[in-house]
């Protein structure tokens, strides 16, 4: 091994080299953008197909309907009498109902406190036993009182009722069916499947007096909608990005597609010619939803815990009704039912442009590694670079020969205390405002992020004076900054790109100008275009842009992040504050620098 | 309950405390007991006796006893077998206690225990492996799988049911296997049929048909083999074969033709009519199936062909446990005997007749608001278990996890001591020092107070199970919670099974409740009350991917001989300055390729040329 | 070593620092050494501290240990722990015990750095032995690398280990071979591998032996390394000895020290090992067994050979190869190694890729937790994810112990000709 790197090491000696790396970071994020864009193309997406023989989906017949249709319209008459009663008479008398279907009953109270707000709520969910089962496997059917929009679904409850009433009476289930309904979509199913896996804080949320097996999987019904449906939308982000298995999607898919002959939707794509323009948004709006790794719907809280869910959404107007809404779920029940092993054929990493197309995280994962290397080749290439320092000017007068063996004398030490220290420091100052925005309470929220805002301006002038007046720090110490903090970018992303391949590149793409930035001793004009890029890129400064672009205002969003750090875990923030915003100082830092010495050599090198 | 025990303890000591009574009429009985159960369940449990006297068992000479099975147990050396094939799990929050106390019921799956005559342990373990090999031939059960890591010697957990000579006390050997992922089907049932003098033909065996039994919400089916020495006259080797199952009326009167709950049609929908929004479109369902009316032949599909000629004619075939005031009509020629408890009534057969039996739903049960209560008042009310247990998993991923037993004692005076006895697979690795016993309500481990005695064999890799017995106590009207962790190891690709993402199975627990009445501090000797098993769960391990054995080694002996490689080159080479030997560097390299394409030119110069000189 | 009581003064501050910023750690965050302790990077199944607690209960309730699948660490720990109040209840005295082995560790490190012998042996001086870090930095580097601090709050019995090799080697540089021989032999009773440090130790020990008043001819090597190699079966003996006593059978040998011969329990770990022996076919198991061990063991001869002249770096570079190839690795391994590393400074300018290095060991300590739980938790990845990790830090640190190498040859090669400082050289 040494022998072949030996090879490159002989190559790292020429010069020329040096000159490279800016233009191959340039050529990273480029070809990683555009790999983005061929995405959608034929060539390089994919059509779905179920991998896993087990689930047969839409290979059976469905009986739900007829008379069922009677039962369901009493329900809802039920439920319409619930409407603004509180959480604990709706669940009382949602026992009420199910306990005379002979199932068991069980319910569990939980309270989450978050930006100074108490959400908490009251569970109540059934157990279908396995007629001839153990309980070592199930299912889950849920439907939240509220969906993440707020509105009632009261046909989603009508529903499960009915479907409980009709699962009942089969005698082929051999998982356990579990009946949840949730007082909201977020805080409710989340507490439910915590305490399913004792992996609660019992302080918030209380165990489950009820239990069964494994769960195997998850379906949502949001079904909020009056009048009769034309399509269903099926929603599939999990929390900080994760997906359920796409054999799911497909089977939920082929049999609403297939079987019913009702339109799928996805990622809100009402209308979809499966043409490039319409995959590529659904692309990125699914990439948006993964990159922010927020809770889209009752199914979200389960797939971290490695149980499959997706939420289904009727929308439009045509005539297909509460009963062919139900025969979905049955369908997708009885393939869950079909299956032997817990699902892992299939792939959880792609991206869907179409209900029927995706690509595997091994065609797009090279677009967010690229766009991550260009950090680390920026960071090695400075690394040299800091290494040959003193032997400019002598390059510039001897030939290249000499030159190769300079490198080797004693005089390039890299001093690197000062700059560990610093990158370092800027790490562990991130703490401040990842623990600032997620514990203030709601109402301080958007001055204290104004104020932050404008210290987050301020920061870098002041810490860049604090260093030149005390350390000040020589080019090559500046150098090393930039490539401690590039090394660290790069590999943090690197590795965020496995976890959330979305978020990886979001923030990869917003952090790139860093890689180019460098001090201007000479060229104010530069220093200041620098500063304002960098100001324009900044955190705080996207985020304001971001909430102008969808007109949401900063509190909302600021409390939105609290709740889903304080609920459900969502790590964006720390990718935010401890990853993106530390590089993002380092980088504001060194453009506004003033390395002491060998300003002539730099101008030189600067050209 | 009570009575319904009571009952058949009678009928049972009317059979071992008098064998010379029982014998001199017959050696053989049958009985099947039927109660109806809240959430309209009907429990069936079919019993047949059988017996031969040891000297006839010795000398070959089989009567009513199997001669398949017993050869067998001639072979292995058994003294007592005890054999479950079980299927579902009992809901004892409706359903109350187990019938025979739990005495006849097993886990999920197949369940052997025997005590073997063996001097020492190999001896045992050689005569188990053929037991359970020649038992896997007979009922067509996987018993053969039954290996020494599914195998254990529990020590408290057991005792034998049959009177065992003193002397022969010391080289018996207790073994118990469990096969929890065995799936009990027909297969099972019809050797099990055969074992019965009139196999399945004539008597209550009849009733006993595959779909029925194992479209059971729970059933177990018993073999248990004992010798029962009475104080005066010789031993005898008692048979025993249980069935018990649990049907769900609504679903077993479905008739065979079309067993898919079609929705019903509309006006067929028992509604709710006292509801406002009631309309010929809208019903809320009022099909609450409670005591509604079943019979034998709806039930079973079939009724009772007579009776079996060589049952003991003293003991009626059928009983029904329903309160008295229920009306039943039976087929003309049989007759009915109430019993004096007045929560049971038995019926007498003629040996040629069919029987039908036929349960009308009581009158008053439709209009009455709760039903519940209603259903409660038509039925004999279900006795309370002395102990409700429950187990699961806690925590999740595939590398440590915990298991926890909930354990609720209703009774509100009294404390309730039982052992806890678990057979892990060895892939499991408990870790015993986080064992803990908890009261609900109360914070702090009580671990001492609660737990009395532990008996613990570790897991060996490969070679054993884990084996935890654990005596313990639980005091009045209240809930303890049992918790230990462990640690789930990863296996030799080649050990894990074709579906190796379904989990692995693990065994039910077995729960011992032991009497209270002698306050012996030691388990030995005790009598026991009531057993009951836990559910079985699932235990999903880290998989490897079992595609990647030739990558796997590619890849890793790559690395290897790259570092290998690396330190071998530079500990033998020696140093030379760069531009000593040969130069390798990106000029050279250029320049060996700029003379190369020059020869190459040159070469195809001169051809060119060569071609001109000819022409 | 300049100026004694400067520097006794920032050691002790050192010290002192170090302890309480484990201390801190232990108490300010309870759920942090259980949490540590789960980490397959940090507890294999030969030193997991969970595994010596069920060891400990067991042996406290007459069960024995070894009849398990569960305990594979020396008998000698379960006097040792029960003598301690038991963790369950006062777990302050095992924080200690564990923080008072980090500095015992680290203050042999102290007396190794001192002790200049990585610079200036016996047989061989560096010309550029002055550029060098005294003990202070070297204990420093040991005591605030996050991978010691990390093994220290994760409490696998590997620690131990690691403080009995560097009291060997600390032992042998200041001359007292006998004790050193004492100590290498209870780290190879406490985890087999160290037996293979034994031919570089007793060149070292050789070399720096304090000859007794008035005999000026060293004894003949042979001599020296028989007498010492009885001194090493002597004192393993009675380990064993008193372990049959205790135990009261042999079973723990085969439970201890078969394991890591045989490696029958397979749970993952930063090494190469695992993941190979899961998918290797049966039939093969043994033979590459065997081939394994081989390999590790092949080391000992070239390097000590080769580089005789400095048995130290040997010791080193073993130390480093022993963190790849070991059959249950863990960074506790290479937090030893990477503590004797900075005594080589003076040879860090001849290093060619410490910054890749540094760089992909970087890369893995991030990636390897991520695809771990990729793996085991979200479910969404397989086992290749962390397999390729592990496979990457492996080349990571043979990629330095490869460079380490080259750096102390070519130090040495340096010596013969002085004009070659500075140049470009290559090895054919």
């Amino acid at each position: 091994m040494p022998r072949l790197l030996s090879g490159a090491l002989r190559l790292r000696r020429d010069p020329r080299i040096l000159k490279l790396p800016p233009y191959l970071s340039v050529l990273c994020i480029l070809v990683g953008v555009v790999w983005l864009f061929l995405l959608p193309l034929d060539e390089y997406s994919r059509r779905t197909y179920i991998s896993e023989n087990a689930l047969l989906p839409g290979q059976v017949h469905t009986y739900f309907g007829g008379s069922d249709q009677n039962v369901f319209r009493a329900y809802k008459h039920e439920v319409n009498a619930l409407v603004d009663k509180s959480n604990i008479e709706v669940n009382d008398k949602l026992e009420s109902i199910v306990k005379g279907l002979g199932l068991k009953v069980g319910r569990q109270n939980f309270t989450y406190h978050s930006a100074g707000n108490v959400y908490s709520g009251e569970n109540a969910y059934a157990i279908l036993k396995a007629p001839r089962g153990d309980a070592t496997e199930a299912i889950v059917l849920v439907a939240a009182w509220k969906n993440v929009k707020g509105e009632l679904n009261r046909n989603g409850v009508a529903l499960l009722l009915t479907l409980a009433r009709y699962f009942k009476r089969w005698s082929l289930w051999s998982k356990d069916i579990v009946f949840l309904v949730t007082p909201d979509s977020i805080a409710g199913p989340q507490a439910w499947v915590d305490a399913y896996h004792d992996a609660h804080d019992s302080a918030r949320v209380d165990s489950l007096p009820l239990k069964s097996g494994a769960l195997q999987g998850a379906i949502a019904i949001d079904y909020t909608q009056e009048s009769r449906f034309e399509s269903v939308h099926v929603v599939y982000d999990g929390v900080n990005g994760q997906l359920p298995n796409l054999d799911l999607i497909n089977s939920v898919v082929n049999i609403a597609g297939g079987q019913m002959g009702m339109g799928v939707a996805i990622q809100e794509m009402w209308r979809h010619n499966n043409q490039y323009p319409d995959r590529l948004r659904t692309m990125l709006r699914g990439m948006l939803k993964q990159g922010l790794g927020l809770a889209s719907g009752p199914h979200s809280s389960f797939i971290p815990y490695h149980v499959d869910a997706v939420t289904i959404q009727p929308f439009g107007e045509g005539w297909q009704d509460e009963m062919a809404m139900g025969r979905v779920v049955e369908g997708t029940f009885r393939s869950l039912n079909n299956l032997l092993e817990h699902l892992h054929q299939s792939f959880f990493f792609y991206l869907l442009m179409q209900r029927e197309r995706f690509v595997s995280i091994g065609t797009y994962l090279p677009s967010a590694m690229l766009v991550a290397a260009n950090f680390t080749i920026m960071a090695i290439a400075l690394w040299v670079k800091s290494g040959h320092q003193p032997s400019e000017e002598v390059s510039k007068a001897v030939e290249s020969k000499t030159a190769e063996e300079n490198p080797r004398n004693p005089a390039v030490e890299r001093d690197l205390f000062l700059p560990l220290g610093f990158v370092t420091g800027c790490q562990f100052l991130s703490v401040v405002p990842l623990y600032l925005f997620n514990h203030a309470p709601e109402t301080i929220l958007t001055p204290l992020f104004t104020v932050f805002a404008v210290l987050n301006m301020a920061l870098p002038h002041v810490l860049s004076h604090f260093l030149t007046r005390y350390y000040t720090p020589t080019a090559q110490q500046y150098q090393l900054i930039r490539s401690f903090s590039l090394l660290l970018l790069g590999m943090f992303l690197s590795s965020l790109a496995t976890l959330n391949f979305s978020l990886a590149l979001l923030v990869g793409l917003l952090t790139s100008p860093l890689t180019f930035m460098q001090p201007w001793p000479q060229s104010p004009v530069m220093r200041t275009a620098c500063a304002v890029l960098l100001n324009a890129v900044a955190p705080t400064a996207v985020l304001v842009a971001s909430a102008a672009y969808w007109q949401l205002e900063i509190g909302a969003i600021l409390r939105e992040a609290a709740f889903a750090w304080d609920v459900y875990d969502m790590y964006s923030p720390v990718v935010v504050w401890c990853v993106w915003w530390p590089a993002w100082l380092a980088g504001s830092v060194t453009v506004l620098g003033k390395p002491a010495g060998r300003r002539s050599r730099l101008k030189a090198k600067a050209t | 309950m009570r009575q319904f025990f009571s009952f058949l303890l009678f009928s049972l000591l009317s059979i071992c405390v008098h064998p010379r009574a029982a014998s001199a009429s017959s050696d053989y009985h049958e009985q099947l007991v039927l109660r109806p159960l809240p959430l309209s369940a009907l429990l069936a449990s079919f019993n047949f006796r059988s017996n031969t006297t040891l000297s006839a068992f010795e000398a070959h000479n089989f009567r009513f006893f199997p001669r398949s099975l017993g050869q067998i147990l001639q072979h292995a050396g058994t003294r007592e077998l005890h054999l479950r094939f079980s299927l579902g799990r009992w809901d004892a929050e409706s359903w109350g206690a187990r019938p025979w106390d739990g005495a006849r019921e097993g886990g999920t799956g197949v369940e052997l225990w025997a005590w073997l005559d063996a001097e020492t342990d190999e001896e045992a373990d050689h005569k188990w492996l053929t037991l359970t090999n020649a038992l896997s031939g007979l009922f067509c059960a996987s018993l053969n799988f039954i290996d020494s890591t599914r195998t254990t010697r529990p020590v408290m957990s057991f005792q034998p049911e049959g009177d065992h000579p003193n002397s022969t006390e010391t080289n018996t050997h207790l073994l118990y296997g469990v096969l929890p992922h065995e799936v009990v089907c027909t297969e099972n049932l019809t050797p099990f049929l055969k074992l019965l003098p009139c196999k399945g033909k004539a008597g209550i065996a009849t009733l006993l048909d595959g779909h029925k039994l194992f479209d059971a919400s729970w059933q177990s089916m018993a073999i248990d083999i004992r010798p029962v020495c009475p104080a005066d006259g010789e031993c005898v080797l008692e048979i025993e074969q249980t069935i018990d199952m649990v049907l769900d009326i609504e679903r077993s009167k479905r008739p065979r033709g079309n067993p898919i709950p079609r929705p019903p049609p509309g006006h067929e929908l028992k509604c709710d009519t006292s509801k406002p929004y009631h309309a010929d479109d809208t019903c809320f369902p009022a099909d609450y199936s409670a005591n509604q009316e079943w019979s034998l032949s709806q039930i079973f599909g079939r009724t009772i062909k007579g009776t079996c000629p060589l049952t003991d004619p003293n003991t009626p075939p059928v009983c029904l446990q329903v309160p008295e005031s229920r009306s039943v009509f039976i087929s003309n020629g049989s007759l009915e005997k109430k019993n004096a408890d007045g929560a049971s009534r038995c019926y007498e057969i003629e040996p040629e007749a069919e029987f039908e039996m036929i349960l009308p739903a009581p009158s008053d049960a439709a209009q009455t608001e709760n039903k519940a209560q209603a259903e409660l008042q038509d039925l004999v009310k279900p006795e309370t278990p002395l102990l409700y247990a429950e187990r699961s998993f806690t925590g999740h991923g595939q590398e440590r996890g915990g298991v926890q037993t909930i354990l609720r004692n209703p009774s509100p005076d009294r404390e309730v001591e039982f052992i806890y006895m678990e057979s892990l697979p060895w892939f499991m690795r408990i870790y015993l020092h986080t064992i803990e016993a908890r009261i609900e309500g109360q914070s702090g481990k009580q671990r001492d107070s609660l737990i009395q005695e532990v008996y613990y064999r570790p897991a060996v890799d490969r070679a054993r199970g884990t084996q935890l017995e654990v005596r313990m106590r639980v005091p009045p009207a209240s809930t303890v919670f049992l918790t230990y962790d462990f640690e789930k190891s990863i296996l030799r690709y080649t050990e894990y099974p074709p579906d190796a993402n379904r989990g692995f199975d693990v065994a039910a627990a077995v729960i011992t409740i032991l009497n209270s009445t002698d306050s012996v501090s030691s388990s030995s000797g005790r009598s026991v009350a009531y057993a009951l098993r836990t559910t079985s769960l699932l235990c999903s391990l880290p998989t490897p991917d079992f595609s990647m054995p030739y990558n796997v080694i590619i890849f890793t002996s790559t690395a290897i001989a790259l570092a290998f490689g690396g330190m071998f080159n530079i500990l033998v080479r020696r140093f030379v300055a760069a531009d000593e030997g040969p130069e390798v560097s990106l000029g050279g390299l250029k320049g060996r390729l700029m003379d190369k394409l020059g020869k190459l030119l040159a070469l195809f110069k001169s051809k060119g040329g060569g071609i001109k000189k000819t022409e | 070593m300049d100026d004694g009581k400067v520097t006794l003064g920032r050691t002790a501050g050192l010290y002192i620092g170090a302890a309480v910023l484990r201390l801190s750690l232990f108490t300010l965050f309870p759920g942090l050494p259980d949490l540590l302790t789960g980490r397959v990077e940090i507890s294999t199944p030969v030193t997991s501290f969970k595994r010596l607690q069920e060891g400990l209960f067991l042996y406290n309730h007459n069960v024995s240990p070894y009849d398990g699948g569960v305990y594979h660490q020396a008998p000698l720990f379960l006097p040792l722990f029960s003598l301690l109040p038991s963790f369950a209840t006062l777990p302050i005295f095992t924080f200690i015990l564990y923080i008072a082995v980090d500095l015992l560790s680290a203050n042999a490190l102290f007396k190794i750095a001192n002790s200049g012998e990585a610079g200036s042996s016996a047989l061989f001086t560096s010309p550029r032995r002055d550029k060098r870090w005294s003990g202070p930095v070297v204990a420093a580097v040991f005591l605030f690398n996050p991978f010691t601090i990390a093994t220290c709050i994760g409490r696998p019995t590997s620690v131990f280990t690691t403080c009995a090799i560097l009291h060997a080697i600390a032992k042998a540089v200041a001359g007292a071979p006998f004790t050193a021989m004492v100590a290498l032999s209870f780290a190879a009773y406490l985890s087999m591998y160290p037996l293979l440090l034994l031919p570089p130790l007793l060149l070292l020990a050789y070399d720096r032996q304090r000859l007794p008043k008035g005999i000026t001819a060293k004894p003949s090597g042979l001599t020296f390394a028989a007498s010492h190699l009885l001194v090493v079966v002597g004192v393993l003996s009675a380990l064993f000895g008193m372990s049959y006593l205790m135990t009261g059978s042999w079973e723990f040998l085969p439970s201890t020290y078969g394991i890591q011969l045989t490696l029958s329990d397979l749970t993952p770990n930063v090494g190469l090992w695992w993941y190979f022996f899961i998918e290797m076919f049966d039939s093969f198991r043994s033979f590459f067994l065997a081939v394994f061990w081989l390999h590790l063991s092949a080391y000992v001869g070239g390097l000590t050979v080769r580089i005789r002249r400095q048995p130290l770096a040997v010791i080193t570079l073993l130390l480093g190869i022993f963190t790849i190839f070991k059959p249950y690795p863990s960074i506790s391994d290479s937090s030893l190694f990477l503590a004797l590393v900075p005594l080589y400074r003076h040879v860090f300018p001849l290093m060619r890729y410490t910054f890749l290095v540094a760089a992909i060991i970087l890369y893995t300590v991030f990636l390897g937790p991520a695809f771990y739980h990729l793996w085991i938790y979200a479910g969404s990845g397989n086992a290749n994810f962390f397999y390729a990790i592990t496979l990457v830090w492996g080349l990571g640190l043979s990629l330095l112990v490869c460079d380490l190498t080259f750096a102390v040859l070519r130090d040495e090669w340096e010596v013969e000709r002085p004009e070659m400082v500075g140049k470009e050289i290559r090895q054919i």
